[in-house]
C-alpha cells in the first residue's frame, strides 16, 4: 500500500509509451513506468547487462557496480526523449548506451585499476578461477585487444545488434562501426584459431 | 581492405539458431561454403564463440533486486530536485547581498560628499538620549529622527528602508523569474 502511494509522487518521472501495456490517460498520455514495470524490466534486462560490462571489463564487481549504476542514470534519464514507438528496444539499448559510457568513463580515469593498466594474463585468471570453457578461450583473446574492441564484437556478436544501433551506442559513425568491427573481428578471428590451433 | 561475403547474414542466422558448427545436416551447403569462405569463416568463430560466452555469462550472473536501484533513483531525483529549488533561493539571496552593498557604498560615498554631516549627530547621541531618556520612547525617537537630519532634503533613514525593500523585492522577483525558468 505505502508503495503504490510512493509511485505517485509528484517528482516520479515519466517514460510516455515507453512499456508496451502502458494504460492510456484520460488525455491521450500513458501511465508513467512504475516500479513493477521497471521490475519487469530489469528481470528481462539485467543479465545480459552484466554479461557485456563483466566480459568487456574482466572484472565482474567493476561490473555489478557499473550495472547498478547504468539503471539508476536510466531511470534519473527518464525525461529524455526516447524513440516512444520502439518501446522496450530502444530503452535497451539507451541501457547500453549508458553502460558504455560508463565504462569508457572508467578506462580514462587515471588510476591504477584502469583496464589499460591491467596485465594481459588477468583475464586468463579470471578464466582460470570460473572454469568457463568460453572464457578460457575468449578470455585470452579478448585481453589482446583494444577496450573499444571488445566492446564493439561483444555489441555485435553476443548481443546481435546491427551497425547502426552499435553507432548509437557507442556515439560511433555507422561506417566507422563497420570498419573497425570487421577489423576487430579479423584479429579477435585469428586469436581465437591460434587459441584452438587452428588457422582460419 | 574491407571484403565481406554476401552470405554472412545467413551464417550469422546459422549461428544464432545454434546450428553451427553443429547440426550440419540442416544447411550442407551452407557449411561446405563457410569453411571455404575465409570472411563467413572468421564471422562463424567469433559468432558462435560470443554466443556461448554470453549464454555462459548471462547464466553466472548475480543480479540484485531491483526495487534496491529503484529507491536509489528516487532518491538522487529527490535530491536534484531539492538542488533545482534551491538554486533560485541563493541567486536571490545573493542579488540581495549585492544590492545591499552597493546602497552601503553609495550611500557612503554620499554621505562623504555633504561633509559627514552625521559625525555632530553621533558625537551628541549620548547626550540627546540621555536628555530625552525621562521623557519617554516616542521622544527620543522623534529626537533621534529630527537630529538625524543631514541638512539636505534626503532622509537617510527613508533611504535605508527603501534600499533593504528594494534589495527584499529584487530578490523575489529574481527567485520568481529563475523558478519559472
Amino acid at each position: 500500500m505505502a508503495k503504490r502511494r510512493m509511485t505517485r509522487m509528484p517528482w516520479e518521472f515519466v517514460i510516455p509509451n515507453l512499456f508496451a501495456g502502458g494504460v492510456p490517460l484520460a488525455d491521450g498520455a500513458v501511465s508513467p513506468m512504475d516500479d513493477q514495470a521497471f521490475a519487469s524490466f530489469y528481470e528481462r534486462t539485467a543479465r545480459s547487462l552484466w554479461a557485456y560490462l563483466a566480459r568487456t571489463s574482466g572484472d565482474p564487481a567493476l561490473a555489478e557496480d557499473l550495472m547498478q549504476e547504468s539503471y539508476v542514470r536510466f531511470l534519473c534519464a527518464a525525461q529524455r526523449p526516447l524513440h516512444v514507438d520502439e518501446g522496450e528496444v530502444a530503452c535497451r539499448r539507451y541501457l547500453f548506451q549508458i553502460a558504455t559510457n560508463l565504462l569508457r568513463d572508467h578506462w580514462r580515469r587515471p588510476r591504477t585499476s584502469s583496464i589499460e593498466d591491467v596485465s594481459e594474463d588477468f583475464f586468463a585468471r579470471s578464466a582460470d578461477s570460473a572454469r568457463s570453457d568460453s572464457q578460457m578461450t575468449l578470455g585470452p583473446a579478448m585481453s589482446q585487444l583494444r577496450p573499444r574492441d571488445r566492446q564493439l564484437l561483444w555489441l555485435a556478436h553476443a548481443e546481435g545488434y546491427s551497425h547502426r544501433e552499435i553507432a548509437e551506442v557507442t556515439g560511433l559513425g555507422s561506417t566507422s562501426v563497420r570498419l573497425l568491427l570487421f577489423r576487430a573481428r579479423r584479429k579477435i578471428a585469428g586469436l581465437l584459431g591460434a587459441g584452438r590451433g587452428r588457422k582460419i | 581492405m574491407l571484403r565481406t561475403c554476401p552470405r554472412e547474414k545467413e551464417v550469422k542466422g546459422l549461428v544464432e539458431r545454434g546450428q553451427w558448427p553443429v547440426a550440419e545436416a540442416t544447411a550442407p551447403e551452407l557449411h561446405a561454403h563457410i569453411s571455404h569462405c575465409r570472411s563467413c569463416g572468421e564471422l562463424a568463430l567469433v559468432a558462435s564463440t560470443f554466443q556461448r560466452a554470453r549464454a555462459e555469462a548471462v547464466g553466472a550472473a548475480k543480479v540484485g533486486p531491483p526495487s534496491v536501484l529503484w529507491w536509489r533513483a528516487q532518491l538522487r531525483q529527490r535530491n536534484a530536485a531539492v538542488e533545482r529549488v534551491g538554486m533560485p533561493m541563493l541567486g536571490a539571496q545573493i542579488f540581495a547581498l549585492l544590492v545591499s552593498l552597493a546602497l552601503a557604498v553609495g550611500f557612503a560615498g554620499w554621505q562623504a560628499r555633504q561633509g559627514l554631516a552625521w559625525r555632530p549627530w553621533l558625537e551628541q547621541l549620548p547626550e540627546t538620549t540621555m536628555k530625552h531618556i525621562d521623557s519617554g520612547w516616542n521622544q527620543m525617537l522623534s529626537s533621534l529622527w529630527s537630529s538625524a537630519l543631514p541638512g539636505s532634503e534626503w532622509n537617510w533613514m527613508v533611504l535605508l528602508s527603501a534600499g533593504a525593500t528594494l534589495a527584499l523585492l529584487g530578490g523575489v522577483a529574481l527567485y520568481l523569474a529563475t523558478e519559472k525558468h
